[in-house]
């Protein structure tokens, strides 16, 4: 029976060779997208599961929000941990992490490495997280200072060998420091929310505010005796901030009691988040790594299962399409004796074996294509990590669910021919469900215009924000990076650049207009007294007198530093937004005004000598925040203004007085649009995600539309005939056919706008910058859709309608 | 073998009543051979189909083999359908995409016959009727005549009591249409049952007893 099925089954799909394809094809690419995307989901899943103590260790993360200034971090101090372990006996244990200023030079031979996955760490750091030993004592590693475990592919890296415990290692922080190699670990897992090559001893961590407790720079990890414990310790965080955190606040600040902070519309609190919770569910400031979002997650998996739908909805249309000439066969088995239950198992077996072949065809797509997905989703995934032992099975299941789902609605309907119905006519089964049919396409469609509604406004979005005036020039700076290893020589390798033809000027600092560059967020007040209602958290960036004309910032009122004037390092240069927040009154009268900053026990007192238009230095999700130039010095990185057709020679000369004024040292630079642009790397893979879901359903939808309209014209041959018997032209026949199908284009484009418009401006709110949804993106997007489908159709509607009638009407 | 008594058979157009048969009353016994005749519109087919159990009259008795038919749940009258009852086409209808073997194969398969049972009745059913050398042709590849043989060929492979035809010439020339006949009344002449439509009046003397209808009546 089973061998019999197959057998029809597979003749069938061999004799309507067309049909076959077309639903392989798009089952093949609508299962390849889901393979990819659950395989991405899954990842995202995973993160920091394996983890042994994963449900007993949770990060703490601190809330400040002061007037405007509002921080969310998931960095503590340095004492929250050791004091939480002291005083709640739900604490078992705690760990921190350091990370100074994110990257570490290493010595390699002779030549100093740049090393970013670098951290410091407490010795408690191998009780609470688990990773496999390779050589050493985890338990001891980082006991004693100047010690240091490495990952496999760092011990590889610069020893080639990773049995290397008790070698040593020198870096480039708080003058040379020589490091103990004491344990060598496997590779962090990289679903991991942070993962590091070089873990150092906490003590040699190069901070300097060790004990104060408001200032949060640390990341720590608690480990609860017991998972249930996460409440108990939340309700004792509160108890930490009245103890602790109150009475070191009032030794400079004006404030009594935390109620009368709060009352003011104040907020400080601590709270905690799971460690598997981390990569999808926490987005503050300090985080480790770029986390993932679980709302993305969400909405890649509904897209990829919508995509499959599609798919599926292929082999449903085109199977009631072609109900007419199967009919005789459904009546001819009936007749012979087969039950309606024997029928339905044809038609499920058909699309079981297009499934199948489905998937065989969506594996060779998801091997050739793997290198594009992981550009997109900017994983790295092999093709071991999609199939596997552990993955086959679910391949197997979907195959099965597919064919099932896909083949469920044609055999259930096509069972239900009575035998009586075939036998009696030759023409009374119409291929009826039409209207079922209809909503299936225009279901298609919807999901495939709000897609590409959404490739629209991400791609407009991105378009204004590149082109949006942010305020200063980003175009032919060059930013030369590790400034500060040239120490003394920093002036001498300045001036000699700026000698460099196609070198216009250049100044130094660390505070880029680029979200990942230093950030120095200081209370500042317009009174000699500071309290909670007269600060104002400004932005405190110290620069050179070149800053303001290299970045081509705009003075509204007053002047810029200027070297020659002493007075000049106790004065200050704000932006428009610090003016109003300062309640100056206009720009104008901020000029020569006084604002003070409290420095351990000394007032400081700034004059007020200029005010730069606002400028867009973060993202352009943020809106411009307060800021204020200080001159100073912040030897982090140096950027060059240039102005030159031939850029590598410039570097050549660049890097060969950089090797003469820092031997040893790598010179490493970039641009600053590039930098630019990094702000806006996730906006970009959404947009190119986007770009790709859209283009795959449309192409899926399509090949199901192509389909439909070849079954659409080939059995209304006769009518097409005797309309062309009476007269009618090739063009009034494409018409005709045509007509249906835009329709059915049209009432998807009034459903899909709708919830795209919703949609879309939800994303949007995430932006403080971003454009308006105009009327216009809906008119194109139905246009693109209607002359995608017109085409899709009319190539079947010309061949039709240029059919001879007499060869259509002849076979009656 | 087969009792009709008082069959009606009307469809509802427009409110009025149009009937398609009118009260027959019909017996025919074991081993007869009939042809049912009459002009295009008379109701031959629906009689031959509610003969068939294909279809239901709208009023009156069907007592096959002394079952009162009507009476029967649906279940129980396919089985009745499906074990006594074999079927013939004007336009074949063979299932185009099995070989001639896997087409005579097919009735015996949903009657749930091992596959030795099958291999035997199948190579019986191509010897009698001459096509062993056809067995692995497809229906296509076989000229009107041949692909009606294995339509016949077909209904007697669960070897049924009753043959039903449904003008199984139509679509034939005479010679091929001929052979048909003959082969009828040579299963007639083995026992068989068979009860067939025809236009032709000289197919139907292969018959025993000739039924004229008109407008639904037996003349």
């Amino acid at each position: 029976m089973i061998k019999n099925y197959f057998k029809i089954a597979f003749r069938n799909l061999a004799k309507n060779r067309m049909f076959s394809l077309l639903n392989i094809v798009g089952l093949s690419f609508g299962l390849a997208g889901f393979m990819f995307i659950a395989t991405y989901v899954v990842d995202e899943l995973s993160y920091d599961r394996f983890q042994t103590n994963a449900d007993r260790i949770v990060r703490l993360n601190t809330h400040i929000h002061m007037g405007e200034s509002k921080l969310d971090m998931a960095r503590t101090s340095d004492m929250m941990g050791p004091i939480l372990r002291d005083e709640y006996t739900e604490v078992e244990d705690y760990t921190r992490l350091y990370i100074s200023s994110g990257a570490k030079l290493v010595k390699n031979g002779n030549r100093w490495i740049k090393e970013a996955r670098v951290a410091h760490t407490d010795s408690s750091f191998f009780r609470l997280f688990s990773y496999q030993r390779l050589h050493g004592n985890l338990h001891h590693a980082l006991a004693a200072p100047n010690t240091v475990v490495l990952s496999r592919s760092a011990a590889e890296r610069y020893f080639n060998t990773t049995d290397v415990v008790g070698r040593t290692l020198e870096t480039n922080d708080a003058g040379n420091t020589v490091y103990q190699i004491t344990a060598v670990i496997e590779d962090m897992p990289k679903n991991s929310h942070f993962n590091y090559d070089f873990l150092f001893a906490m003590e040699n961590a190069p901070y300097e505010n060790w004990g104060a407790l408001l200032s949060h720079n640390f990341t720590t990890y608690i480990l609860l005796r017991d998972p249930t414990d996460r409440t108990l310790l939340t309700s004792h965080l509160d108890e930490y901030v009245h103890k602790h955190c109150l009475p070191a606040a009032k030794q400079f600040m004006d404030i009594s009691s935390m109620e009368e902070f709060r009352t003011q519309g104040n907020v400080f609190y601590y709270d905690i988040t799971p460690i598997r919770d981390i990569h999808l569910h926490s987005n503050l400031m300090g985080e480790l790594q770029p986390n993932g979002n679980i709302q993305y997650v969400y909405i890649f998996s509904a897209i990829s299962l919508f995509i499959l739908l599609i798919a599926c909805v292929n082999f449903i249309n085109l199977a009631t399409a072609r109900s007419a000439s199967r009919a005789k066969d459904v009546g001819v088995h009936k007749l012979l004796g087969s039950s309606r239950s024997g029928v339905a198992g044809h038609f499920l077996t058909e699309s079981l074996l297009l499934s199948f072949g489905g998937i065989c065809l969506a594996i060779v797509i998801v091997i050739t294509a793997l290198p594009l997905f992981n550009d997109l989703s900017g994983k790295t995934f092999m093709i071991y990590d999609l199939i596997n032992r552990k993955s086959l099975p679910f391949i197997g299941l979907l195959t099965l669910f597919v064919g099932l789902i896909a083949g469920y609605y044609p055999a259930a309907y096509l069972s239900s021919f009575r035998p009586l119905q075939v036998i009696k006519s030759r023409s009374v089964i119409t291929s009826g469900k039409s209207f079922f049919r209809s909503s299936l396409v225009i279901f298609q469609f919807a999901i495939s215009i709000i897609l590409i509604v959404g490739t629209f406004i991400i791609t407009t979005q991105l378009q204004y924000i590149q082109h949006k005036k942010i305020g200063y020039e980003r175009d032919n700076i060059l930013l030369v990076s590790d400034y500060h290893v040239l120490g003394d020589q920093a002036r001498a390798f300045r001036d000699e650049v700026l000698n460099l033809s196609g070198i216009k000027m250049g100044t130094v600092s660390g505070y880029l207009p680029v979200s990942s560059s230093s950030r120095n967020d200081n209370p500042y007040s317009k009174e000699t007294v500071m309290s909670t209602r007269n600060s104002v958290s400004m932005q405190t960036w110290y620069v050179d007198d070149q800053y303001l004309p290299t970045f081509d910032l705009e003075l509204t009122v007053g002047r810029n530093f200027s070297s020659s004037r002493l007075a000049d390092s106790t004065s200050v240069i704000l932006n428009e937004t610090a003016v109003k927040h300062f309640e100056f009154g206009s720009e104008k009268e901020a000029i020569g005004k006084k604002i003070y900053f409290q420095l351990d026990k000394n007032m400081m007192a700034y004059d007020v000598i200029g005010v730069v238009k606002d400028f867009n230095f973060e993202s352009l999700r943020d809106p411009v925040t307060p800021l204020g130039f200080f001159l100073g010095n912040h030897p982090v990185e140096a950027a060059f203004k240039i102005e030159t057709a031939d850029i590598p020679t410039l570097l050549a000369r660049m890097e060969n007085s950089w090797n003469k004024f820092a031997p040893g040292y790598a010179f490493s630079y970039r641009f600053m649009d590039d930098a630019f642009d990094n702000m806006y790397r996730a906006e970009r893979r959404i947009s190119r995600l986007s770009l790709t879901f859209a283009a795959l359903a449309t192409g899926i939808a399509c090949l199901g539309l192509f389909g439909l309209a070849a079954f659409m014209a080939e059995q209304r041959s006769k009518e097409i005939g005797v309309r062309k018997v009476l007269g009618s032209s090739v063009v009034g026949i494409v018409v005709m056919l045509c007509r249906d199908f835009v329709k059915l284009v049209l009432i998807a484009l009034l459903i899909a706008a709708p919830i795209s418009w919703w949609g879309m401006n939800k994303w949007l709110e995430d932006f403080t910058y971003r454009i308006e949804i105009s009327w216009w993106i809906f008119v194109l997007t139905g246009l693109i859709a209607t002359v995608i489908a017109l085409f899709t159709v009319s190539t079947q509607a010309i061949r039709a309608a240029r059919t001879n009638p007499v060869d259509s009407l002849r076979n009656e | 073998m087969i009792k009709l008594e008082h069959i009606f058979k009307w469809y509802n157009i427009g409110g009025t009543r149009s009937f398609v048969i009118k009260d027959i009353n019909l017996e025919i016994e074991q081993g007869d051979f009939i042809s049912i005749m009459g002009p295009s519109g008379s109701g031959k087919s629906t009689l031959l189909n509610i003969i068939g159990l294909l279809d239901e009259p709208s009023e009156g008795h069907y007592y096959f083999m002394g079952e009162d038919v009507l009476a029967l749940k649906p279940k129980k009258r396919i089985t009745l359908f499906q074990s006594h009852i074999g079927y013939v086409f004007q336009s074949y209808h063979l299932i185009d995409e099995l070989t001639v073997y896997e087409n005579i194969e097919t009735p015996l398969i949903y009657k749930n016959l091992s596959g030795k049972e099958r291999k035997a009745i199948v190579g019986d059913m191509l010897d009698r009727f001459g096509i062993v050398g056809k067995k692995d042709l497809f229906p296509a590849q076989l000229s009107g005549g041949q692909q009606q043989i294995v339509g016949i060929a077909r209904a007697l492979a669960a070897s049924p009591k009753l043959l039903l035809a449904d003008e199984p010439t139509g679509n034939l020339n005479s010679k091929q249409g001929e052979e048909i006949m003959a082969l009828f009344k040579q299963l007639n002449e083995e026992g068989m049952t068979i009860i067939q439509v025809t236009h032709s009046e000289k197919n139907a003397e292969y018959g025993k007893r000739v039924i004229n209808l008109l407008d639904g009546q037996v003349k």
